[in-house]
């Protein structure tokens, strides 16, 4: 038996729901206690003081690769299975950008937003409220970015496919990367973080 | 302090196992299969055995007409060959080209060339690639034309015989091929044109006087 069970038919699209509700739950849980659940917190990035959300997610990035990379030399996890989107690129540095520009002026990200409604906030209930808005504007305006949206299709890509060098390697330049980036951040919130009395957190 | 110290402790820790785990990954190999495989061979047999390795001509022509979009019918043979008739809704593409060809593992995917036995050993190698839904056209595309396109009744055939080819012509003309009754069954009479190719329609789009309510027979 082999990973991804929903793939290989081990549980139906119900079941799948539930699974997703408990992940999501969990999820939201560990961002709240790392702190994501404020608004401050996450813009910290942005003014260099804090880079917590660098830290963390590179972590998820690097333990979620390695994981995968021996569960899959191990046979146990089949990664051909494992959805890949396909990457649109210029639709999706626009896409990043407006990402972007509303996470500085929201303080939230999406999924940060549910968090902060959950712990009962009301920035991010009005960050939750904008993005429904938005999806909604971007589903009924759909039809006139269509051609946008498909356009400069490099289809599904990968690193050790686009850099064709062995995963194992890319695996390893991506660890390094991360520590790399870690030392980088520690240094960068001396320089720019908050001191004396202003410190908080 | 002692938090402090003891937190940089564990951050410590970790960059650490993180860099031993990417270290080893750069002999740990690639976590995609080669072109090198093993195989079960006595779970391949057993399903060999219980014939739950391909499908009728019967069923599939079922599953075109009720457009079922859940398989893919991947045609073997050559290029020309394709172009000059194909069984609807099939995709052209030739042994050495299937291992690369981009298929999900979860699939069904339905093989099928001339006789049976190029689709057979397509089938040996998804199988022996952990392909789990695949799945042989049984008598391909030679039993397709003789019992779909071109269906035939005996002189002398039963009644139930009869009444099973009247469900038989539907198919056939669902396909654009020609049913064979009379004296002229009797003979055989290899040189049935093959219909063309845009006659019937793709799946999904089922044309007005389809079969529908043949829907419940085959699998």
């Amino acid at each position: 038996m082999n990973a991804p069970f929903f793939k290989y038919g081990m549980f139906n699209d119900e079941v799948s729901l539930i699974v997703a509700f408990v992940i999501g739950i969990g999820f939201g849980f560990f961002l709240e206690r790392a702190g994501f659940g404020g608004a401050r917190k996450l813009v910290a990035q942005f003014y260099l003081n804090d880079l917590t959300v660098f830290k963390v997610m590179f972590t998820a990035i690097i333990t979620a690769m390695v994981g995968l990379y021996y569960l899959s030399v191990l046979g146990i996890v089949d990664l051909s299975l494992v959805y890949v989107g396909t990457t649109y690129l210029m639709p999706q540095i626009v896409g990043g950008l407006v990402l972007g520009v509303g996470f500085v002026v929201g303080g939230y990200c999406p999924g940060t937003s549910c968090v902060a409604v959950a712990t009962g906030r009301i920035d991010g209930l009005v960050t939750l409220f904008g993005i429904v808005v938005g999806i909604s504007i971007f589903a009924e305006t759909f039809s006139f970015i269509e051609e946008f949206y498909f356009s400069t299709d490099l289809g599904v890509l990968t690193l050790p496919q686009l850099l064709g060098l062995p995963y194992g390697l890319v695996v390893f330049l991506v660890v390094l990367m991360a520590l790399g980036g870690f030392a980088g951040a520690s240094w960068v919130e001396k320089k720019f973080g908050p001191k004396g009395i202003w410190s908080q957190s | 302090m002692k938090t402090l110290f003891n937190n940089w402790m564990l951050n410590r820790t970790l960059a650490i196992v993180a860099g031993v785990l990417g270290f080893f990954a750069l002999f740990a190999g690639n976590p995609y299969p080669g072109a090198t495989a093993t195989i079960n061979t006595k779970e391949l047999a057993v399903l060999i055995q219980r014939e739950a390795d391909h499908v009728t001509v019967e069923e599939l022509a079922d599953w075109i007409i009720q457009g079922r979009s859940d398989y893919r019918l991947l045609d073997l043979r050559s290029e020309a060959e394709f172009q000059q008739y194909h069984i609807p809704t099939a995709v052209n593409v030739p042994p050495a080209a299937l291992i690369d060809y981009p298929i999900a593992r979860n699939e069904n995917i339905i093989l099928y060339s001339d006789g049976g036995i190029h689709a057979a050993q397509a089938w040996l190698l998804l199988k022996a690639r952990k392909y789990r839904g695949a799945y042989v056209l049984k008598g391909g595309l030679e039993e397709w034309t003789e019992k779909i396109l071109f269906p035939r009744i005996a002189e002398n055939a039963s009644p139930e015989e009869r009444a099973a080819f009247e469900k038989r012509k539907e198919v056939s003309k669902f396909f654009g091929g020609s049913p064979q009754t009379g004296a002229a069954a009797e003979k055989a009479s290899p040189q049935l044109a093959m219909p063309k190719l845009d006659m019937p329609a793709a799946p999904g789009g089922t044309p007005a006087g389809a079969p529908k309510k043949k829907k419940k027979e085959g699998c």
